[in-house]
């Protein structure tokens, strides 16, 4: 299982799409970095326009504690697109290529091997979220300073800046949860659909739908509580004044099992289909 | 060390693309599977490796390896952005097989493939590809190999190397090898039996010169002078080029070659023409 994990990783490094991938994460993080910094300033202008005249801010608020939450705002649409491109790529392109029926000729196990597919999954998800993470804060600490944080949600929340950076921390960890969830269902659809473009539309259209219905009041609290595409804005929660831990445990945990149950699913239809 | 497929059928649908296939190979022996494209062949093969689960019939493969079936099946398929290394590097990992840059160059020596290339695989010849890919099959000894059209696309040599090394790995590693083809000229010339494969029924095997004497009403008879024969004039024949193809039975071939000898024709070639009607028609039996 090591090893298969360990080639998994390998395969997907020496691919050039990879570095596509990542490097296209980057250059739209510079230009989201750009557009908010413009944006933000004009923003800003009108919603602190009376407050300014009353309260002191620490620095200037178009920081980059402000910037960053920017970035965060925007990059959970990209970022899940980028992932699934490339990670569901793992194994429509071992079928593509039809290197899947020549691994299928050494003796190892189906459940291994789909199995190592959704850690290899998981784990570049995580690093690509802390290679976002790291260009961000980097980026924006160094060419915007540090500064506080006013969000607006329901209300206008400020942070201090220590606080800020915490808060900001947090959200791109409940974000690589939904981002996890997102990864492994590219790679289910790609078990189900084999072929890489039909498994592209699929899991582009699987994610549209996710956040059409995130702004959907279902009017059943069950639905909008537990209802998975209900869960991928959960980081939002760390930017109201008082973090409702209660809602971000019961959400990171139902994430989880969702993502468990996709990958369960995964491995059984796997396990089930011929290799053809 | 033999595979043996008892009574393979596989339906889709309502379409048997195998129907009650039976076939067995021994160690040491290479069999061929001849049929046309569509006949079952990939799909037989792909029952016996485990590919696809059968709609009826069972597989047996005998012997103590690990692996017990080594094979390349619709030609090889590689990870193409690698390197031959690489390539066999990750294959041999998968299956927890201890591999060093030895054991590689070693693996790649006995396939006759160079030790310098580091490039990927998409630059190599579909010949060299094919020698990598056997190398792949190789990999952990297996006891069975089998190849699905090895000889498909290669050139004159690339075909005569790969005989060459398919005939040392039955002689010398005493493997059991099924390969198949559309081509009986390559089969018949490195298989001990066959197995004629027609809509996924075995409509023939046994033997494999056998079959092909018994199924061959004509000889393409080569020789520089070929026109000015006297002896095959006693026959049905017909002039192409440089080569007389001539009715003539298997049996009649010896004194007819005597002949044409004792006019100074001096035969290039002569190749058995097979009446694929006949060899393709399902018998009672």
């Amino acid at each position: 299982m090591r090893s298969l994990i360990t080639i998994a990783f390998f395969k997907l490094f020496r691919q050039s799409k990879t570095y596509y991938a990542l490097a296209s994460l980057f250059g739209i993080e510079l230009i989201i970095l750009a557009s908010a910094y413009f944006q933000g300033k004009n923003i800003l202008d009108i919603l602190l326009e009376n407050l300014q005249k009353s309260f002191y801010f620490e620095g200037t608020l178009l920081n980059g504690n402000l910037l960053i939450y920017l970035i965060l705002n925007t990059q959970w649409f990209h970022l899940p697109l980028i992932l699934m491109i490339v990670l569901s790529g793992m194994i429509t392109t071992e079928y593509k290529d039809r290197t899947i029926q020549t691994m299928f000729l050494q003796p190892i196990k189906k459940w291994q091997f789909i199995l190592s597919k959704y850690i290899v999954a998981i784990v570049f998800t995580v690093l690509a979220v802390a290679f976002l993470a790291f260009t961000s804060f980097t980026l924006c600490y160094s060419l915007f300073g540090k500064g506080d944080l006013i969000v607006y949600l329901d209300t206008l929340n400020f942070f201090k800046q220590n606080d800020a950076t915490k808060r900001l921390l947090f959200a791109f960890i409940a974000g690589t949860i939904s981002m996890i969830f997102f990864s492994v269902a590219s790679i289910t659809i790609g078990i189900i659909l084999r072929d890489a473009a039909k498994t592209w539309i699929v899991s582009a259209f699987f994610l549209i739908i996710c956040h059409l219905l995130l702004k959907v009041d279902f009017g059943s609290h069950f639905f909008n509580t537990f209802f998975f595409a209900k869960l991928s804005d959960t980081w939002q929660y760390f930017f109201y004044t008082h973090i409702p831990w209660n809602i971000v445990y019961q959400n990171t945990l139902l994430s989880v099992l969702y993502t468990i149950i996709l990958i369960t699913l995964g491995v059984y239809i796997f396990h089930k289909k011929d290799i053809g | 060390m033999s595979i043996t497929a008892h009574n393979i059928t596989k339906k889709y649908d309502n379409r048997y693309v195998l129907n009650d296939v039976s076939i067995h190979c021994k160690k040491g022996e290479i069999c061929g599977l001849l049929g046309a494209n569509g006949a079952g062949k990939t799909t037989l093969f792909k029952v016996i490796l485990g590919l696809i689960t059968p709609t009826s019939g069972t597989v047996i493969v005998e012997g103590e390896n690990k692996k017990k079936i080594g094979a390349i099946i619709e030609g090889p398929a590689l990870y193409e952005y690698l390197s031959a290394h690489d390539n066999i590097s990750v294959f041999s990992r998968a299956q927890n097989m201890p591999i060093s840059p030895k054991i590689i160059d070693d693996i790649l020596k006995k396939v006759g493939l160079p030790l310098d290339r580091k490039d990927p695989v998409r630059n190599f010849s579909l010949g060299m590809k094919q020698r990598l890919g056997i190398a792949i099959a190789l990999l952990n000894n297996p006891a069975c190999l089998i190849l699905d059209e090895p000889f498909s696309g290669l050139d004159p040599m690339g075909v005569m190397a790969l005989r060459t090394l398919i005939i040392e790995l039955a002689e010398k590693e005493q493997l059991a090898i099924i390969l198949s083809s559309h081509i009986i000229e390559e089969l018949s010339k490195i298989c001990t039996t066959l197995y004629v494969i027609k809509d996924g029924q075995i409509v023939r095997q046994g033997n494999a010169q056998k079959i092909i004497t018994d199924n061959t009403d004509e000889y393409a008879i080569c020789a520089e002078n070929i026109q000015q024969a006297v002896a095959i004039k006693g026959y049905k024949h017909r002039i192409v080029a440089q080569c007389a193809h001539v009715a003539i039975s298997a049996e009649e071939i010896p004194m007819l070659l005597k002949k044409l000898q004792e006019e100074h024709i001096y035969i290039s070639s002569c190749t058995p023409e097979l009446n694929m009607k006949k060899l393709f028609k399902i018998t009672e039996s």
